[in-house]
């Protein structure tokens, strides 16, 4: 039983990291980017990628390599997620609702067919000499088996959710981040640079969903092209669980989502996992259409 | 010229251009899965039959015609698989060699039997292909309801175990097999612990080993591929347990060692006889990898099932399915897999299926 919950835990860390590109983004511009599931696989294999560089670079050392490869996959995927923003959604920022809806599946199929056929049409194995030292160190807790990758894990998102907190609530980036969330107009009168503003959230998800694919890279062992997919609609539930544009609920949705998907298998079956989870979903938004902690906001008149 | 008269002209040009196409050609349909987590295992059974054509066309073709390929990927999806059968007959071919899925073997064949061509598949091993009376469905490889007794019955009577947990990829080939293996385990008086299915997108399986940890199962049958095969035996032992990990056919590719870093043990699976040892096999494999690299395990299929398709078109006279199909039927065929023949339903008269080890990042033939 304290086995399932920490696997659920462990699972539902990465969708909390991801949901939170998902909120964020739909919290400052009302649109979902469904490219960032590819954003989430492209920091994945970018993380493979730099591994190897820094392997033939200068060899195999074990901190320092994981350390530069997390950087180079992190300003990778940060820098996707600014190209995303900048190719298929400023020009269409005043348009109608479903433009750039279309613009974000599109940029969504384009990713996902560049990295197939330029990288791999099957899969790629996570280098086993850095995800061994993660995943072979473990210890028993009440019975329960506890690897050092599932602790990184949990540990990794408390920080980046901690640190992403600090930075909305006590820096002058976030104080012109939720400005702009709120009025987009006024902000830009009030001298807030509400394109800069809408660009670093764009680049702080994708860094964000960047670490969460280094770890699920590490975790499932193997990446493909479309590692994104399932990941990225397990995020959006996620993030419209705990009420969409909510950066709280993000996280509070993803570890829901997680835990129910292992309470399921565990309990009913691995069939029913998928299942679980939407009629979770339905049931929640049946009886609170904002989600867990969305806000009830009057219609602007 | 009247615009109707020019109209009239131009389409009965078209259509003696076309039919001059036709006709300086038989075009042969190669199709599988080349996309995706399959890709590997899917695409070594086309090289195969891409092998056997270039030899027959260098010997002069057949039927005093060269042999075109039309190759389409079916990305391993039923729904590709129905539009790339459609395309196949659009394009005019006169047989088809493929799919690799049973999923996509299924309902490709409705297609290529209402339009009368020809199918023979390398690697489809769901016992259903062939059990709809279509006159022209053929595999050259054996049935589920085979090799699924012959696991259990490794199982059972030489590993002697007695609680098992049998996991499925919940497609056609996945469920198939892990009913008959569940079915014929439960004969010989073993357990069957856990019956679950997870989806081919599932690469964290640790829900599913909890509940098998459970349940006391000494080992588990994964009816599924090779990729995932590779990530539940890992993930299997890093969560402590030490049991036989057994599968089908779908696990036999060498992708599965490098994901399990060629230290997977107590591995079994069921495949077609080894034919390494074969003399016949060398020749094949020499020039199958100066072109294409390492074979895949179904890349012998592919080259005997496109041989054996031309042969009986040879003796046949013609390309037509009716006529071929009976050839086919009608005598025994020399393939480096030893000599095959087919059965009134088109499957082989006898698959040899044989419990396959790894060992030392290899399979090995015990």
């Amino acid at each position: 039983m304290v086995q399932v919950l920490i696997n659920g835990l462990a699972r539902g860390s990465v969708y909390a990291l991801v949901a939170l590109g998902y909120t964020m983004v739909y919290g400052i511009l009302g649109m979902i980017n469904f490219a960032h599931g590819e954003v989430f696989m492209l920091g994945m294999f970018g993380v493979v990628f730099a591994l190897g560089l820094c392997t033939t670079l200068w060899g195999t050392s074990l901190a320092l390599n994981l350390v530069v490869a997390l950087v180079l996959a992190v300003l990778f995927a940060a820098g996707w997620g600014w190209a995303n923003e900048r190719i298929a959604y400023r020009k269409l920022r005043g348009a109608n609702m479903l433009a750039p809806l279309s613009s974000a599946i599109g940029l969504s199929i384009v990713l996902q067919n560049f990295v197939m056929l330029a990288v791999t049409k099957g899969k790629v194995d996570f280098p086993h000499f850095y995800s061994d030292a993660f995943t072979k160190t473990h210890w028993t807790v009440l019975g329960a088996r506890i690897t050092l990758l599932q602790l990184t894990m949990l540990g990794t998102t408390a920080i980046l959710c901690l640190g992403l907190w600090w930075l909305i609530q006590k820096t002058r980036i976030g104080i012109s981040l939720r400005a702009t969330s709120q009025d987009r107009l006024a902000a830009s009168l009030m001298g807030i640079r509400v394109d800069r503003s809408i660009a670093g959230t764009f680049i702080l998800g994708s860094a964000l969903a960047a670490v969460a694919g280094a770890m699920v890279g590490m975790y499932q062992g193997v990446l493909a092209f479309d590692s994104g997919y399932s990941v990225g609609l397990k995020a959006f539930t996620a993030a419209v669980l705990g009420g969409i544009g909510n950066i709280p609920g993000a996280v509070l949705g993803g570890f829901l989502i997680g835990i129910s998907e292992d309470l399921t298998s565990y309990w009913i079956g691995s069939d029913w996992k998928q299942t679980s989870t939407f009629v979770i979903l339905i049931l929640v938004l049946i009886l609170r259409p904002r989600g867990l902690l969305g806000e009830r906001v009057s219609d602007k008149v | 010229m009247k615009l109707s008269t020019r109209l009239s002209l131009a389409a009965t040009l078209l259509a003696m251009a076309s039919c001059q196409k036709k006709d300086d050609t038989i075009k042969i349909g190669l199709t599988g899965v080349q996309t995706g987590p399959d890709a590997a295992i899917g695409t070594a059974p086309i090289n195969g039959s891409k092998l056997a054509i270039e030899e027959w066309n260098a010997k002069g073709g057949i039927l005093g015609k060269k042999i075109e390929m039309v190759v389409r990927d079916d990305e391993g999806k039923p729904k590709t698989a129905t539009a790339v059968a459609q395309e196949l007959i659009s394009a005019g071919v006169s047989a088809v060699v493929g799919h690799f899925n049973s999923g996509c073997s299924i309902p490709a064949s409705e297609v290529y039997n209402q339009a009368g061509v020809l199918q023979i598949t390398p690697a489809s091993t769901n016992p259903q292909l062939t059990e709809r009376g279509f006159q022209n469905t053929f595999r050259i490889c054996g049935r589920d309801d085979q090799q699924g007794i012959v696991s259990a019955a490794f199982a059972r009577d030489t590993l002697k175990t007695q609680v098992i947990a049998v996991l499925n990829d919940k497609t056609a080939y996945g469920q198939g097999i892990a009913d008959v293996f569940k079915k014929t385990f439960e004969t010989k008086g073993g357990k069957v612990a856990v019956f679950e299915g997870v989806g081919t997108e599932e690469k964290d399986f640790r829900g599913a080993i909890a509940s098998i940890q459970k349940s006391g199962a000494t080992a588990v049958y994964w009816a599924g591929m090779f990729v995932q095969g590779g990530i539940l035996y890992n993930q299997l032992r890093e969560a402590g347990f030490k049991g036989a990990l057994l599968g089908g056919d779908g696990m036999f590719d060498n992708e599965f060692h490098k994901t399990t870093q060629g230290k997977a043990d107590s591995v079994f699976l069921t495949f077609g006889p080894d034919y390494n040892a074969k003399p016949e096999a060398q020749e094949f494999l020499k020039k199958y990898r100066a072109k294409f690299g390492p074979e895949g395990s179904y890349s012998i299929y592919g080259y005997d099932a496109a041989n054996v398709l031309l042969s009986a078109m040879a003796k046949a006279g013609t390309t037509d399915a009716k006529a071929v199909s009976q050839a086919l039927r009608s005598q025994s065929w020399k393939t480096l897999g030893g000599d095959v023949s087919f059965d009134a339903k088109g499957d082989l008269t006898a698959a040899g299926y044989v419990i396959w080890t790894a060992r030392g990042g290899k399979f090995v033939a015990r």
